[in-house]
Parts: C-alpha cells; sequence; structure tokens
C-alpha cells in the first residue's frame, strides 16, 4: 500500500507540470493583459509599456514559464500584478484555508445527508418514501447555487434574521467559535446541495443494485438481521462507485465555491481566483491553479485509497 | 479627498470599475432632478438634529483596494479609503470648486508658473509627526524621480521643480502655466520621515501601502482583512476637528444582491447602488429601511464610431446614425428614465459644460436625408448600400454592464429601421479593451462610458496626438480644435478657459466622432440612521468626518 502511495505520488509530478504548462499558454494565450485596468488617459502609453518591461511580460512565452516555474519551485508565486507589492503566497494563505473550511464541511454535509437518504431510497424502491428522495434531489439538482442562496438570505437573514446575511465572522467582535458556525451555516448547506442530490441518486442506484446480488439474498438466508446485511453487506459494496463519483467530484466543488463564496461574502479562494482571471492577474491566477491541481490529485489519491478500505479485493 | 485623485484623472474609463463590479453602471435618472430638491430639502431637516457622536459606521463595496498610495493606485475602492486616510494640499468640494485642505490658501504668480501653497499650521500625521513644507515637497517629488514606477508621472511633468520656502510654505514652479495644477494639488501628502530612506523604485512595492499607511486623513488605518474589509479608526488630532465616528469599515462585499440584502438587513449602512439594484433599492427605501441620495454622476456614456473603418468617415453619416438612435427611449427602457440625454463630451457638473452644442435629436427623416446625401441607397434586401457594399457593422461592449448590453440591442432595432445592419458582440473586458485600444483598433464601433476628472481639459480624449497610442482610439482629428485644446491648460482664467473648451465641445459635438447617449445618476444607499452625507459627484465618502450615525 505504501509503495502504491509513494508510485502515484511519483506519477502526479510530471502531471502536474503538464498541468502548469497547459495552464500557462491559455491564460496566456487569452487576449488583453493586466494593463486594461489601466484605461485612464492620465495614464501615458509609456506608463503601460514599462509595466509590461518591469514584470517581464513582453519576453517570450517559454522564458516566462521557465522563470515561473523556478520560482514557484523555491516556493515563491511571486506578487500580484495587479496589488502590487502584495505577495501572492500571502493571498493564498490567507484564503485557502477559508476555502478548505467551507468544502470540508459541506462535504461532509453533503455524505451525511445523501448517502443515508439514498440507503432508505434503496430499500424501499418505487414507494412513497422513494418518490419523495428522488422528487427533492431532482429539485436539489435543478436549483441554482446562486439562487438558493439569495432566496436563503432573503428569508432566513434578512426577513427572519436567523442567520448572518454573509462574511465569516462578525465585523467588530471578538473571535468566537459559535459565531464561526452560525456564519458557515448557509454557505455548506448551499454549497452541499447540488452534490447532496447527485450523491443520493448514484448511493440509491448503487445499492439497489448491490441488494438484487446473490449474496444479499445467501445473508439473508443465513438469518442475518436485516440492519446487518444492509449495512455491512450491502453498503460496503453498494459505496464503491460512490467513491469514484466523489473523488472526480471534488474539482467541482472548487468551481461550485466560487459562486457560493461571491453571494455569501466568503473570503476563499475561488472569488481571488475570478477576479484575478477577469484582470490577468497571472501570477494569481497560476498559484490557484497549482493549488487546485494538487488538491485534485490528492483528492483522488485518497478516493483510490478507500478503494481498498471499502473492497477487501482490492490489493495495491 | 475623493475628488484628488480622480479629479486628475481626467476621465477614467466607469467600465473599468464597473466591470469587475459584474453589475453596471448606467444609473442615470433624468427627470430626477425634480425629485432630488425634494429630498435634498427632507436630508436637510433630518440632519438638523444634533451630531452625535460615537458609533461604527460599516460602508459596503462590491470592489475591493489594491493599496492605499494615490501615486501607484488605480483603482476606486483603493482611493475612496485613502481619501480616509490622507489628505491633500486642497480638496474639491461636492460643486467641485477647490477648497483649501492642508493649505489653507495658495497665490498663483502673474504668468501662471509659480505656486505658492501656505499650509495650515499644528497639522500632524497619524503618528504624532507634524506635517510640514518639506513632507510637501517629498511627496510631491517622487512621480519626479527617474525611478518611479508609478502610473502618475504625466499628473506631475508640468512641475519643474518644488521648494520648501519655510516650514509651512511651499512653492511649486511649472515648466509652463498649467491651469489645472490644483487637481494635481489633491494627491495625499505621505510622510517623509517614515519614508525618506526607501529607494523610489521601491516604494510601489513597499509595505507601507498596504500594511501600514500613515496619513492626516480624519480616519487612521487600523487593519486590512484580506477579502472582508478594511477597517479605519477616527484620528483624534483631525485638524479640521475629530470625525463623529469611532471608526469607518469598509466591508467588501463582491455580489450586488448580496450587497442589497446586506443593506436591508443593516449590515452595511451605506453603499453605491448600481443602475440593475436601483428597483430593489426603491423598495427599501419605501420600506423606511435606507435613503436613497441621487444626483447627475460625472459621466457619460456613448457609442464611439470608428474613423479608421470607411463606413463613419464621413460627417454626415456619423451625425445621421446620431439621429436615427432614439436616445430618450433607451433612457426609458435601459435605466427607467434615470438619465439625461448628452450632446457633448462633459457634463452638466462641470464647470466648462458648454449647453449650446449643436444637438442632433432623434430625427429619422433627416437621418435618411443625410444617409442618401452621403450616397448611401437602399439595395434589394432593404439595407443600403454604396458602390456595392452594405452598410452593416459589429458594436462592440464589454460583458457584464447591463445596460450596454441592452442599448446594443436597442441600437440594432433602431438602426434596422433606417437599413443599417448592426451585429452587437458582447466581450469579456480586457479582451474587449484589448481590441479596442491601440495599436489594435480592431472594431467598428464601441459602446462604452468615461468617468469624468475634476479638471475638464479634453486632450487626453480629443487630440491627434493621442491617436498613436492614447485613448482617441475613434481616431478624431481636427487641427483647429488640437490648436484650441494645447491653449487650454495655459489658460489660467477661468471664464476666458471656459470659452476654450466650450468651442472645443462644440466643435466635437457637430463632428459627432461619438454619438454622445446620456449622463447617467449616481445613487447612494444610506442607511436611515447615517446623517450628515453630502452627496459628491466624484467623491463616496466626502467630508465623512462630518457624518454621524443616530444611535
Amino acid at each position: 500500500m505504501l509503495s502504491y502511495i509513494i508510485r502515484r505520488s511519483l506519477m502526479a509530478i510530471p502531471l502536474l507540470f503538464g498541468i502548469t504548462i497547459i495552464s500557462f499558454g491559455i491564460i496566456h494565450l487569452a487576449p488583453g493583459d493586466p494593463t486594461a485596468l489601466l484605461m485612464d488617459p492620465n495614464i501615458k502609453p509609456e506608463d503601460k509599456v514599462a509595466f509590461m518591461e518591469k514584470y517581464g511580460l513582453n519576453d517570450p512565452m517559454h522564458i516566462q514559464y521557465l522563470k515561473w516555474v523556478g520560482n514557484m519551485l523555491q516556493g515563491d508565486f511571486g506578487q500580484s500584478l495587479i496589488r502590487t507589492g502584495t505577495d501572492v503566497s500571502y493571498l493564498i494563505v490567507e484564503r485557502l484555508p477559508n476555502t478548505l473550511f467551507l468544502m470540508l464541511v459541506s462535504t461532509l454535509l453533503a455524505v451525511l445527508i445523501s448517502i443515508p437518504f439514498g440507503i432508505i431510497s434503496a430499500r424501499k424502491p418505487y414507494t412513497l418514501t422513494d418518490y419523495s428522495v428522488t422528487f427533492t434531489s431532482f429539485i436539489g439538482l435543478a436549483t441554482p447555487n446562486f439562487w438558493l442562496g439569495l432566496v436563503l438570505i432573503m428569508f432566513l437573514s434578512v426577513q427572519l434574521g436567523w442567520f448572518p446575511t454573509g462574511g465569516i465572522a462578525t465585523l467588530n467582535e471578538p473571535f468566537s467559535l459559535w459565531d464561526r458556525i452560525h456564519h458557515l451555516v448557509l454557505p455548506a448547506f448551499v454549497l452541499a446541495t447540488a452534490d447532496m442530490a447527485g450523491l443520493t441518486r448514484y448511493t440509491r442506484t448503487s445499492m439497489l443494485d448491490v441488494l438484487k446480488q446473490d449474496y444479499i439474498r445467501t445473508a439473508r438466508a443465513k438469518g442475518f438481521k436485516e440492519r446487518r446485511v444492509v449495512y455491512k453487506h450491502g453498503l460496503r459494496n453498494g459505496l464503491i462507485p460512490v467513491i469514484t463519483i466523489f473523488g472526480l467530484m471534488l474539482p467541482s466543488f472548487f468551481a461550485g465555491t466560487v459562486i457560493v463564496e461571491k453571494i455569501f461574502n466568503w473570503p476563499g479562494i475561488g472569488l481571488l481566483f475570478v477576479d484575478a482571471a477577469f484582470q490577468r492577474d497571472y501570477p494569481v491566477i497560476m498559484a490557484v491553479t497549482v493549488i487546485a491541481a494538487v488538491l485534485t490529485v490528492i483528492g483522488n489519491l485518497i478516493a483510490d485509497i478507500l478503494y481498498a478500505v471499502f473492497d477487501p479485493r482490492i490489493e495495491y | 479627498m475623493k475628488g484628488k485623485k480622480k479629479i486628475h484623472w481626467l476621465f477614467v474609463l466607469t467600465l473599468v470599475l464597473t466591470m469587475f463590479l459584474a453589475a453596471c453602471n448606467a444609473n442615470p435618472s433624468s427627470e430626477q432632478s425634480s425629485n432630488e430638491g425634494s429630498k435634498g430639502t427632507e436630508e436637510k431637516e433630518e440632519k438638523s438634529g444634533e451630531p452625535q457622536q460615537g458609533g461604527d459606521l460599516v460602508v459596503g463595496s462590491i470592489g475591493a483596494p489594491t493599496l492605499f498610495n494615490d501615486l501607484y493606485s488605480t483603482d476606486t475602492s483603493s482611493s475612496n479609503i485613502s481619501d480616509m486616510l490622507y489628505d491633500g494640499l486642497v480638496i474639491f468640494n461636492e460643486k467641485l470648486e477647490p477648497e483649501g485642505a492642508i493649505a489653507k490658501k495658495w497665490e498663483i504668480s502673474e504668468d501662471g508658473t509659480v505656486w505658492t501653497f501656505f499650509l495650515n499650521e499644528g497639522i500632524t500625521f497619524h503618528d504624532g509627526e507634524p506635517l510640514t513644507a518639506d513632507d510637501v515637497v517629498f511627496t510631491y517629488g517622487i512621480p519626479l524621480h527617474k525611478d518611479y514606477t508609478g502610473p502618475r508621472a504625466s499628473d506631475f511633468e508640468k512641475i519643474e521643480k518644488i521648494e520648501a520656502v519655510d516650514e509651512h510654505t511651499v512653492k511649486f514652479t511649472l515648466k509652463e502655466p498649467y491651469a489645472p495644477f490644483l487637481s494635481t494639488a489633491s494627491y495625499g501628502v505621505l510622510p517623509e520621515h517614515i519614508l525618506k530612506d526607501v529607494p523610489v523604485g521601491e516604494l510601489g512595492e513597499h509595505e507601507f501601502n498596504t500594511k501600514s499607511p500613515v496619513g492626516s486623513g480624519p480616519f487612521k488605518f487600523e487593519e486590512w482583512k484580506e477579502g472582508q474589509y478594511v477597517k479605519v479608526a477616527a484620528n483624534e488630532d483631525y485638524y479640521k476637528g475629530r470625525p463623529y465616528l469611532d471608526s469607518v469599515t469598509y466591508k467588501i462585499v463582491p455580489d450586488a444582491n448580496a450587497l442589497m440584502a446586506q443593506l436591508a438587513a443593516g449590515d452595511v449602512h451605506e453603499a453605491a447602488v448600481q443602475s440593475p439594484d436601483l428597483a430593489t433599492a426603491k423598495k427599501l427605501e419605501d420600506e423606511g429601511k435606507i435613503n436613497i441620495s441621487t444626483n447627475l454622476s460625472l459621466a457619460y456614456t456613448y457609442i464611439g464610431w470608428n474613423q479608421k473603418n470607411e463606413l463613419f468617415q464621413d460627417v454626415k453619416v456619423r451625425q445621421a446614425l446620431t439621429m436615427a438612435i432614439d436616445r430618450e427611449s433607451i433612457i426609458q427602457a435601459v435605466l427607467g428614465g434615470d438619465g439625461e440625454i448628452a450632446h457633448a463630451p462633459s457634463s452638466p457638473l462641470s464647470w466648462a459644460y458648454n449647453k449650446d452644442v449643436p444637438k442632433f435629436n432623434f430625427n429619422v427623416e433627416e437621418a435618411k436625408t443625410l444617409l442618401e446625401e452621403a450616397g448611401w441607397t437602399p439595395g434589394g434586401d432593404g439595407i443600403l448600400q454604396k458602390d456595392g457594399k452594405k452598410f452593416s457593422f459589429e458594436l462592440k461592449t464589454n460583458q457584464g454592464n447591463k445596460a450596454r448590453e441592452q442599448i446594443a440591442q436597442i441600437v440594432q432595432q433602431q438602426l434596422k429601421e433606417i437599413g443599417i445592419e448592426v451585429k452587437p458582440k458582447i466581450m469579456e473586458w480586457s479582451a474587449f479593451i484589448d481590441d479596442v485600444n491601440a495599436p489594435n483598433w480592431n472594431y467598428d464601433a464601441v459602446i462604452l462610458g468615461w468617468s469624468l476628472g475634476v479638471d475638464p481639459d479634453p486632450t487626453a480624449l480629443w487630440h491627434s496626438k493621442e491617436r498613436a497610442e492614447g485613448l482617441n482610439f475613434v481616431h478624431f482629428s481636427d487641427p483647429e480644435l488640437d490648436k484650441l485644446m494645447e491653449q487650454n491648460t495655459k489658460v489660467l482664467e477661468q471664464e476666458e478657459r471656459k470659452q476654450i473648451i466650450g468651442e472645443i465641445q462644440a466643435g466635437i459635438a457637430e463632428q459627432q466622432p461619438y454619438t454622445f447617449l446620456y449622463y447617467p445618476n449616481d445613487h447612494y444607499a444610506l442607511d436611515v440612521k447615517l446623517q450628515g452625507h453630502v452627496h459628491h459627484p466624484s467623491s463616496e465618502y466626502y467630508q465623512i468626518e462630518k457624518w454621524w450615525l443616530e444611535q
């Protein structure tokens, strides 16, 4: 197992380099540059040229890439081109934990809610319970995040005042854990909904499949309690495809946070990335890309390891 | 204070900001002026209460700042915050007239080349050090230094030398008479004692700008929480008197809808309202949660015709295009009536505004006649043709600005009526600007807007020397007007200068290099508890030291 992990990690290195080359190429091919923000008659064309020169943006692309990679390997992501004087690593360090925290909680929420519901559905297929769960999941799947977020803010925050309207903590108040959790509830829930719906459906389908298998009948025939049949013999096998899906979902969680972060005023990395993309703030775009790529690779690795945990037949 | 920086920038693309605002500017209003009157008096009544000391104000903003140093920043969020942290020598009030700030008065030599500023005594920086003439010399000398890397050098290029005559007197000697110099003098003064040992080449990246700015303004920097807020606290020793508020928190709320929700919940006390959110804001006003302050914005929205394209080289064609576009209906449809038809490259708020420029009002028949005179006749498919070429073009604008996207569609409809085919194209901001600007000029026509500076000098947009690399991307050129533009900044007598600029505006309006669409309105949502707000055309937090919260 350990050697498998090491092998996989080593294989990830060329993959990550490939990702950086492609991303670097794409963002530099996009028309425009950071000086689009300097559309101001009192800024002379010479000043824009000087800006491009100072940050080496007129160099051939492979030179720019090599410089960037060289610095990156030494842990230096450079400075923002828009927020001059601010290190990209500072921005990442400030914002990444917020995004990871939000993702973690909403993932847990999605798993804790959708897997039990998927199982319930699968155990009583084509009953009122199943239809209700299915119906609810489709609503969840069809509801856009931004809309759900705004509706919840309007009702639960503005009208009823149960939750804060946004942010990660109350302004001008000392830190308190309860306050943080209070701010987290709505964004984590909204972020979880779309995935919850998908996960519920996958769990249901997969469990339905498994529960029809011979070994389940055998287990029942042996007189095991239904609980044990379903949760020990069924669930373990039923979850294998769900894990695959879950591993693939991680990057989409990243994408989903952008919208949720914006609406809930959550100072995360998704928002940073989108702003940087519009402003052509290359160092920030690249840093976030690298981090997202690393996290995705790690996510997939974890999914592979979980296979082995859930399915004793799989050995690495 | 806010006037300061913006002031200098003669014009700043509103768009630039708005595009990040995701929503857009297009606020406008027109007949609003009557409403405004009544609202104004209402506000005055409210203001009659005694100002109360204390309170933490939270202002909301869609945009986030970059750094707090006017010599290096280029965005509105940053300048809005540095307006609270720094004071300049002078400030432009809500009527855009210069007033003393750090300087109590100033004198200009007969020939307009020597400007002497007399500073108020007893002004201190936030760290307690006195602000003297040396700090002024230091600050205004930075952009003149050969190692200076910021984008503001051109604002200072007319300065020949700066001298401290004594501790409270500064003398600027200019290379030539330069009427807009007061807008340069509104840049915030930096503390020499903190920055004197920093090489000028490194000032733009120095942590002073982001972690520990020190100025002499009404509020002092306290904390910048990445992606969340910037907090400033009252400067107890402010030379114009301590602010009523204890602190101001500049809260970053990137989503316009979420910002409205925060206003409704009372989590934000003040915010600029973009036109798509105006209806929501009006509802909140009816519910008694906020007041809306409305006034003309120092800006205009236009369609620019690229004269490198032979379609638009004939002045009759450009005039006809303007006459074929029903601007009143655009204002109604896009802005809900909240704007004024524009005819000149200026703003009614500017002292140099010429209201008597040639006007090309909506008149489809005359438009057709002019096009016919220019040789355009309807072809078999109803589209105008000349020498076998169809009158068909692409109209580009930036995505994220709903008003402009709608204008593109309306113009497409309206020009179809007279046989002109318009293909709207909505583009992402950076790519769009890349297309429009030198050296690409890869467009036929664009919908854009300019925010104007306090000084009305039109050179940067209209002088023919700005075609090659500058912002005269429509390739307007008129040698007569060029001469007037060169002359205008050298005339110090305001009435005389107004005549000259008026002539320039009339000349431009006659030739219609742009179809001037409208002058939009600015709207600020103010919590009902917030008092003492003065609506400034370009400075959101003007005189914030006099704002107060009813408790």
